[in-house]
């Protein structure tokens, strides 16, 4: 796994031959447990600073590179992500989990600014330049949504003196969600458009179908040794595919049962006969090929890219059985866990991965079709506790499942402002190690919230000992919003974005350099419901209220300006319409209370 | 009310008493407490006696009410209706009542109907011949003067002749630059084989040379010359495009039409209308764009940087007084038109961006974008019309299309690119609005006023839909923004009105049409769209009918029983 992430993550040493070429692609395929398939695009493209200085665009898309310009933003980094991973069967994030956001639209960028107005003014316009560049509900990114993380986020490129007056502005749209109309906008920026290269295995169908994806995009300046400074623009898409659930063809996607002969039974199951059986489904890996899968084949390649440079990787063991189309060439990477493939410049690829046999005399194991994955560094899981309209609770349960190395990282969790937290009841309680002291958390930034201002910003820099959980808990009011600010779905509740954690490079000498890199995790989103009143209430008011006011003001009124004089000294009511409506409520009421004296 | 209510009903079947009528009278000063107690006295009686039914009693009248029972009741009504006039209506207005800043409305008017300002270029033509003396020069001319004047007919230009300062005509002229002159004629003698006057005008500078034959020298007596005619139909015939481009502004702005020009020039001709159309909307900056498309992979870069600087930025910087241009360049592979077919037609043409795959969005900023697309593919224009070159096209309003066949490298050199940077420069001037005939630098002065009286009437016509439109909206709501920018719009107008025809002029006419697109636009005047009178209907009538008809009807008994006292 360790080789496996060093060729994900090119370290910095190979940028300079990267630089020979301005334009790079890679597609590295990585067969999960429980027939799932992780397949990373990775596009990177160049551009020298004087050139995009002087508006000449190559590589660089020039829709995002003016928006750039226009509001001085130094660096950029753009999530657009959906699903969940598993990280528990799937192992360790790709990338170490720093091109994926939370759930919905992530963004992130350092803008260069004199002042904290300015850098809100042009974080405006930037979030609604995005939004239309995108066509995602960027524009939302209001000030309420808006932070400034101080621990949590380090600039990746190499900015130098700018980074003084840089401002870091973070904000996150966790309602938003992810579709083909932000797959089209990503694919027109890349150079080759989804039209030659492995961008072309792209397609919303099948990116939107997955059980997990993430769109990343992060523009940032580097400035190798001795050369000129470049600004790099990184396109990444990171999916899970459901194996089984892809290769349904597209024009038959309904699923339906297998036959009985097709059924795979679990024969170890005691009531197993030829009539019961009990489906396994993973016990036998699936036979897959590259455009089952993705419903198309990859057309040639990006002209573009440095032609040594292999496009497609997988990520398997060297016993797996592979074939490709001819024309392909296959290289194995000397630690036997992975291979690329150069693929011809011209004309269709796809590879085929056959059923591997686990019975007969050349049996495959499990082992044989996947590597295993590597564990993570942390495990983590969110959700609410407590009940009610009033108060909640929210409990955050970190694992380092690492049994001997101690990890710290930066927990932060950017709560909109209706979502009031009671920071003295924040607890962290440690499980596992016998003896381990609850203070773990080092060190807190807190900024409070505003109403319909800003939200809460909270930041926990947390030391976990070696194999123990941590709980993380503080307890929150609801509040009530206004009228109008309820969104037209108030009953479905209200999306709270992810805790981004932050996982700091061990500052041990001896870590294996896994560690020695930041890395990111982020937790699922919650659904917060709020008390929700009945929309129709104004009208209610208004009326039950106007009534009210109408009948005590007519009695009072009528009582002042009346003259009232004996029965028989009034003038005769007894004809017309009025009199008999006199009489007839005269009987009416001597009737009950004939009634009501009976009664009594 | 109900309780009072049943307790006259009940009053009116209980029958005489003495008790009864004492309790009457107490009621009648009118005290809300005693006709609850009233009532309740009543249900106490009616055991003791008296069934239903009774209706047969006799009628009295009532006793005679006091006078101050009387005044007091008039006052209850009068105080609560004084509440009602002095306290509730005005809070109701001050609540709900719709802000609207005043506008200059007339002002705004006069201007959209044109008779705040016409717009009169005072235009300036010197004329140098050193070798003339300077008796010669002046009969010149005032010859030449009143044949101008005899044969203008358009009032929108008064051209004005003067002599050169270095010829000195006293010292009735301001010295002045070059900048205030629209047009400077330099005569120069012809030799003796010179028999007709002939005129070339220069490349970079205002200047008209017209070599004229020695005989042709005007005397002081003459009352025509030759050269005088001469340079009169030379001077008509080179403001002609001009005074043809005004007279359409003028003819299809709002301004009424006694303003208009008369005759001739008023039909608007056919081309003219099309060119105007063609250009895009005046503004201080425009983007540039020159993008490259490629059908395949090849080429993928190009040396766009030297060809500009090389072709295109002479234009350019001539254009500097007008306008500011950012460019940018870039360069997409794998573009497929929208038209697939090898052969295009002129139909095909403006079908041919493909908007929803290119990347042609316009630049970030206010500045509008003009693109410049040089296509590499081997797709062919079909020439049945003669008006365009086979290779591109004029998109009106928005660029201009190249087309190219891909050379065999990867790079495209500059020196490729030279017929399609050529091309886009004189695309560039027709899309800017720039007349087509004369030299350059006339052409661009020409430009300056056509331009100033353009967003003159831009600024103008806007002025007048925002007053029709506040007359024709009375519940929309006109913040102090909209005020404020109608006064800077008006100011500027008067300033820019002022001094016409100069570039400080354009820069006024300029700021005065963001100024009235801006006040027009105002954001919030749309608010009321989303609250109809019925809504507000829906809300009041609880409140007001119930309490206003009680009001009312005692108003009504008062001035009644007012009445019958008066009588």
């Amino acid at each position: 796994m360790r080789s496996f992430l060093s060729y994900l993550i090119p370290p910095l040493f190979i940028f300079s031959d990267v630089l020979a070429s301005d334009y790079h692609e890679q597609l590295n395929l990585k067969p999960l447990p429980q027939s799932s398939l992780l397949a990373s695009f990775n596009f990177r493209s160049n551009t020298s600073l004087s050139q995009f200085e002087a508006h000449n665009f190559r590589y660089f898309p020039r829709s995002l590179g003016q928006i750039l310009q226009h509001v001085g933003t130094r660096e950029l980094h753009l999530r657009f992500s959906l699903g969940r991973w598993d990280a528990e069967s799937w192992g360790a994030r790709p990338w170490d989990g720093t091109k994926e956001g939370g759930t919905g639209v992530e963004l992130w960028a350092w803008l260069e600014a004199d002042t904290e107005e300015e850098a809100d003014l042009k974080w405006l316009t930037l979030t609604n330049a995005l939004s239309g560049l995108f066509c995602a509900s960027l524009n939302f990114i209001d000030e309420t949504r808006t932070t400034r993380p101080v621990m949590s986020f380090q600039p990746e490129g190499d900015h130098g003196s700018t980074l003084d007056n840089m401002h870091l502005l973070h904000g996150v749209l966790p309602h938003e969600i992810v579709c083909t109309e932000n797959l089209t906008p990503f694919l027109k920026l890349l150079p080759c458009k989804g039209k030659a290269g492995i961008s072309s295995l792209l397609n919303g169908h099948k990116l939107f179908d997955a059980s997990w994806q993430s769109m990343a995009i992060d523009v940032r300046p580097i400035c190798p040794l001795g050369q000129e400074c470049v600004l790099q623009i990184e396109q990444t898409i990171d999916m899970v595919l459901d194996i089984e659930r892809s290769k349904r063809p597209r024009g038959n996607p309904i699923p339906r049962p297998p036959p009985g002969h097709d059924l795979k039974c679990n024969a170890s199951k005691p009531y197993h006969s030829g009539d019961t059986c009990f489906p396994s489904d993973f016990a036998e890996g699936e036979d897959w090929s590259l455009d089952r899968i993705f419903g198309k084949s990859l057309k040639g390649t990006c002209p573009l890219t440095d032609p040594d440079a292999p496009p497609v990787c997988i990520h398997v063991p060297e016993r797996r059985d592979i074939f490709t189309t001819p024309g392909a060439s296959e290289m194995k990477s000397p630690d036997g866990l992975s291979r690329c493939y150069q693929v011809p410049s011209e004309g269709d690829f796809s590879m085929m991965l056959p059923r591997m046999s686990r019975e007969g005399d050349n049996a495959k194991t499990v082992a044989d079709e996947t590597v295993q994955p590597e564990t993570p560094l942390l495990y983590a899981e969110r959700s609410f506790t407590g009940h009610g309209q009033d108060r909640g609770g929210v409990q955050s349960i970190l694992t380092n499942p690492s049994p001997d190395t101690i990890v710290e990282f930066v927990y932060m969790e950017s709560l909109p402002w209706f979502m009031r937290i009671y920071l003295h009841t924040l607890q962290a309680r440690v499980e596992g190690t016998s003896g381990a002291k609850d203070d773990i958390v080092e060190e807190i930034y807190y900024r409070p919230a505003l109403d319909r201002v800003r939200g809460t910003q909270l930041e926990l820099r947390v030391r976990i000992p070696p194999a123990s959980t941590v709980f993380l808990t503080y307890d929150f009011e609801k509040s009530i919003l206004r009228y109008t600010e309820y969104p037209p779905d108030a009953n479905r509740g209200f999306d709270v974005a992810a805790a981004i954690i932050t996982i700091l490079p061990s500052t041990s000498p001896g870590a294996p350099p896994s560690r020695q890199k930041t890395s990111n995790l982020r937790t699922t989103s919650l659904l917060l419901s709020l008390p929700t009143p009945d929309f129709s209430m104004p009208y209610n008011v208004i009326i039950f209220t106007s009534t009210a006011i109408a009948l005590a003001f007519g009695g009072v009124y009528n009582l002042l300006v009346r003259r009232f004089v004996g029965a028989d000294e009034g003038a005769e009511v007894a004809g017309g319409l009025k009199g008999k409506l006199t009489l007839l409520v005269a009987k009416l009421s001597a009737k009950f209370k004939g009634a009501k004296g009976k009664v009594e | 009310m109900s309780s009072s209510l049943t307790a006259r009903g009940l009053t009116d079947r209980s029958t005489t008493s003495e008790f009864e009528a004492k309790t009457t009278s107490n009621n009648a000063e009118g005290n809300g407490d005693n006709g609850i107690t009233n009532a309740a006295m009543v249900t106490t009686a009616q055991p003791n006696g008296l069934g239903p039914g009774s209706t047969t009693a006799k009628l009295k009248s009532p006793p005679p009410e006091q006078q101050s029972h009387i005044v007091r009741r008039s006052l209850i009504a009068a105080s609560f209706w004084l509440l009602v006039l002095c306290l509730g209506i005005p809070i109701w207005w001050k609540t709900t009542t719709i802000y609207r800043a005043n506008l200059p409305l007339n002002q705004m008017m006069n201007w959209a109907d044109g008779k705040s300002c016409s717009p009169v270029f005072p235009i300036r033509i010197v004329i140098e011949a050193p070798s003339l003396t300077e008796q010669e020069a002046q009969s010149l001319i005032s010859i030449t003067q009143n044949a101008l004047d005899a044969m203008h007919d358009f009032p929108g230009h008064r051209l004005r002749l003067e002599a050169a300062s270095q010829t000195s005509l006293g010292g009735i002229i301001a010295p002045h630059d070059h900048e205030n002159n629209a047009l400077i004629i330099r005569l120069t003698p012809g030799d003796i084989a010179t028999f007709e006057p002939a005129s070339s005008p220069h490349a970079h500078l205002p200047i008209f040379e017209i070599t004229y034959p020695p005989n042709s020298k005007p005397t002081p007596e003459a009352k025509s010359s030759q050269l005088a005619t001469y340079i009169a139909a030379q001077l008509r015939s080179t403001f002609a495009e001009e005074q043809a481009i005004l007279s359409y502004f003028l003819a299809t702005s709002t301004i009424s039409s006694d303003q208009q020009p008369q005759g001739s020039h008023n039909r608007i001709d056919e081309s003219l209308s099309k060119r105007m159309t063609r250009s895009m909307k005046y503004s201080g900056t425009y983007h540039l764009t020159f993008s490259l498309f490629t059908s395949g992979s090849n080429p993928s870069s190009w040396d766009i940087d030297s060809a500009i600087n090389q072709y295109l930025r002479p234009v350019l910087d001539m254009l500097k007084p007008i306008h500011n241009f950012t460019i940018d360049t870039q360069v997409q592979l794998y573009a497929v038109p929208g038209v697939q077919s090898q052969v295009l037609t002129k139909e095909d043409l403006s079908s041919f961006i493909n908007a929803a795959e290119w990347p042609l969005s316009p630049s970030i900023g206010g500045a509008p974008t003009i693109n410049f697309v040089v296509y590499m593919g081997n797709q062919t224009i079909d020439l049945y019309s003669g008006e365009e070159t086979s290779q591109s096209w004029l998109v009106p309003q928005w660029g201009s299309v190249y087309l190219l066949s891909p050379p065999a490298a990867t790079h495209v050199p500059s020196e490729f690119l030279k017929q399609p940077v050529l091309t886009f420069a004189s695309h560039l001037l027709s899309l800017l609005g720039t007349p087509q005939s004369g030299s350059l630098p006339m052409r661009l002065s020409t430009l300056t006023r056509v331009r100033s009286v353009d967003m003159l009437l831009r600024a103008s016509s806007s002025l007048g839909s925002l007053a029709r439109l506040s007359l024709a909206l009375p519940s929309i709501s006109i913040p102090p923004s909209v005020a404020d920018g109608v006064a800077k719009s008006i100011h500027h107008l008067e300033l820019a009105c002022s001094n016409l025809g100069s570039t400080k002029s354009l820069e006024h006419a300029r700021i005065a049409e963001t100024e009235a697109e801006r006040a027009f636009f105002e954001k919030s005047m749309v608010g009321q769209l989303y609250f109809p009178d019925e809504h507000k209907v829906a809300v009041y009538l609880p409140l007001l009918g119930p309490v206003g008809v009680p009001l009312f009807t005692s108003l009504v008994t008062e001035f009644k029983a007012w009445k019958t006292r008066k009588l």
